[in-house]
């Protein structure tokens, strides 16, 4: 399998963090990567030098063969971007959401409304899709944040902390979406402080802490490096390599 | 670049979606600056005077002589008594002098005895307005105004007597004929007559246009706030990650504040015209043209106050504070003629001031357009600053 991101000795440092430090990995054509890591590993900061956002102090990112930091918009053609905040305008619906970001993207009106009407049936949201987002539940909010980072098209998606603070069916919503999704040919790179969650979803997973890639691999062979991998939980792979002392 | 334009109109397209949405704030920009005007037009209501209009004091220290051998101070003061549009009295320069020192006259204008020899030399001569100290600002302003239409008249003469003298050299400058000149039609259908008329003294014909650059000026600072948030919740890096070029996210930001501050012009000025009978005075494309100006250095002030702060608070803190303290400074609370001295001199670094000072022109004082084309182009320039220091300043990443 090719790599369709290959990110090489990644650094980013501020005023008095050094956030991200000399990280390199590679994430397969239709793979799910997942990046896991403590609060501040530095997991968001290396997403948003990933997807153009941040320039890196040092070291640079090819994404389907542009560099990150010398063809952002070839990259920006390439990517999807779900943020680990709730980016999206509370007082507009969804419909009229995805359509914003779908034509910010290039897509005419009519493009856009096509694909935001799919998007939203894709998310489970068709028929609250002319409300307003602000009426929905916490759920539903994650779910259109994510289909927002649909509208682009795009071949790699970045998925931060998708699934904080909801219940289990729209987690388990979000999971088949992420799944069918890779079906159909796309790349995830997806990050998340459930253990389980990474377990079901990733095909490989790097453990970053304090900044640095820690660990690399699939998950059996994580669990296997620790002990024995029929009865070893990815949690206790995460705890085995970053340590209990907490963190800020 | 047509990307650029494409991506700023869409965005400011979603802006304004928002912002019909958004009742509260629309009643902010569109509703309570009315109610200000309403209760401060009753508030200011005495400033005016109490005759029906001013009797303006003119008079002239050129001798006898030179008078009857056509002075033009002579033939202006004549043209001036016999225009039924205006109430000019004739005073004795010495009487005049000593009614001011006394209090009994407010002021005069007064033409010095080298008047008509200064003229005819090419020299520039000077009209002198003359006020007592606690002269009130109308009574100024209408002597001054008396004062410009009479020098843009005369010199208007002396550069004819000029080019007469140049064509047919010395011997051909006649006084009697200059004097008649002077005596023509357009002397005295100066714009003074609107000073002293009562209509010119609805203090709604302040009040309006500062409290309208006032909330224009607001709404388009609260701009900072909305995209402070958007850093926050970072939607600017998702647009940024999705293909949006930063200058097309600064342009549709202001393109945003334009809308708005049009739709508060659309609102505003009409509900002044209708509701508190305000006057547009003699030129009303001037006073729209001042207004679109205001509009246009507002949201740039806005996208460039967004750059300078970082957090939601600050953008809400600076938005606020701004407004309210460059509100009166540039005269959007009282007229900056009233003000003293040193308060017009702080008006000058405030767009606020320079808009206020053109509406007060033109809507209290019967200026022509032409008269606001410096201010006009001094708001364009606060315009162009502020947008300079946007796209230098503006970030997409959330406040550390
Ligand atoms: N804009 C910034 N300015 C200063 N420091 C920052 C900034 N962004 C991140 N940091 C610091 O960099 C480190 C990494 O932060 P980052 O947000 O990347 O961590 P994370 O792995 O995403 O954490 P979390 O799981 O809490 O989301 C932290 O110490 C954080 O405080
Ligand atoms: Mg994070």
């Amino acid at each position: 399998m090719d790599d369709f991101l290959a990110a090489d000795n990644l650094s980013k440092r501020f005023d008095g963090v050094q956030a991200v430090d000399s990280v390199s990995f590679a994430i397969r054509s239709q793979e799910i990567f997942g990046l896991l890591g403590p609060n501040g590993a530095g997991k968001t900061t290396t997403i948003r030098m990933l997807s153009t956002v941040l320039a890196p102090d040092g070291g640079d990112v090819e994404i389907g063969g542009y560099s990150v930091t010398r063809e952002s918009d070839e990259v920006r053609k390439r990517i999807g971007v779900c943020p680990q905040e709730l980016a999206l305008y509370p007082e507009l619906s969804a419909s009229d959401n995805l359509v914003f970001f779908g034509r910010m993207a290039g897509l005419s009106g009519r493009e856009a409304k096509s694909l935001a009407a799919d998007t939203l049936e894709r998310v489970g949201l068709a028929d609250r899709a002319k409300d307003a987002v602000r009426k929905y539940s916490g759920g539903m909010k994650r779910r259109v944040n994510i289909a927002i980072a649909l509208m682009s098209r795009p071949q790699l998606l970045f998925l931060d902390e998708p699934t904080v603070g909801i219940d289990p069916q729209s987690r388990n919503h979000i999971f088949d979406t992420v799944l069918a999704l890779r079906g159909e040919g796309m790349t995830v790179l997806y990050t998340t402080h459930y253990m389980e969650e990474a377990d079901r979803l990733c095909d490989r997973i790097g453990v970053m802490d304090n900044g640095r890639l820690i660990a690399l691999g699939a998950p059996a062979e994580l669990k296997a490096q620790v002990g024995d991998p029929a009865t070893t939980t990815l949690e206790e792979v995460f705890l085995n390599f970053t340590g209990r002392s907490l963190r800020d | 670049m047509r990307l650029l334009v494409r991506q700023a109109f869409i965005l400011s397209a979603k802006d304004m979606r928002v912002f019909v949405r958004d009742w509260p704030g629309m009643a902010f920009a569109l509703i309570l600056p009315l109610v200000f005007v309403f209760g401060f037009s009753l508030a200011f209501s005495g400033v005016g005077p109490d005759d029906e209009r001013l009797r303006l004091a003119v008079a002239t220290e050129e001798s006898a002589a030179e008078e009857s051998a056509g002075g033009l101070s002579r033939q202006t003061l004549d043209a001036l008594a016999a225009s039924p549009e205006t109430d000019v009295r004739e005073w004795d320069a010495g009487e005049a002098a000593a009614a001011v020192e006394d209090g009994s006259l407010d002021g005069y204008v007064l033409f010095p005895g080298d008047f008509t020899q200064r003229v005819l030399s090419g020299g520039g001569a000077e009209i002198r307005v003359m006020l007592a100290g606690g002269a009130p600002p109308e009574t100024e302003a209408a002597l001054r105004g008396l004062a410009s239409a009479v020098a843009g008249r005369i010199g208007a003469i002396s550069l004819i007597a000029q080019g007469t003298a140049e064509l047919a050299g010395p011997a051909a400058l006649d006084l009697a004929e200059l004097g008649r000149l002077a005596e023509a039609p357009p002397l005295i259908s100066f714009s003074i007559e609107r000073v002293g008329s009562r209509e010119a003294f609805n203090a709604s014909n302040f009040t309006l246009p500062g409290y309208l650059t006032m909330f224009v000026f607001f709404i388009a600072a609260m701009s900072a706030e909305a995209i402070a948030r958007e850093r926050q919740t970072q939607t600017l890096e998702r647009l940024l990650a999705n293909g949006a070029r930063r200058p097309a996210i600064i342009f549709g930001k202001m393109l945003a504040s334009l809308y708005r501050g049009f739709l508060q012009l659309a609102v505003l000025w009409p509900a002044g015209i209708f509701a508190f009978s305000i006057d547009f005075g003699v030129s009303p494309v001037a006073v729209i043209g001042v207004s679109v100006m205001m509009v246009v250095a507002a949201a740039a002030f806005g996208v460039m106050l967004a750059s300078l702060v970082g957090s939601v608070k600050s953008a809400t803190s600076a938005a606020v504070f701004t407004s309210l303290t460059l509100a009166p400074l540039g005269g959007c609370w009282w007229p900056l003629f009233v003000a003293p001295e040193w308060l017009q001199t702080l008006g000058l670094f405030t767009p606020h001031g320079w808009a206020n000072d053109a509406f007060n022109k033109l809507m209290l004082f019967g200026a022509q357009g032409a008269d606001v084309a410096a201010n006009l182009a001094v708001l364009a320039l606060f315009a162009a600053a502020f947008l300079a220091v946007a796209l230098l300043r503006f970030r997409s990443a959330p406040a550390t």
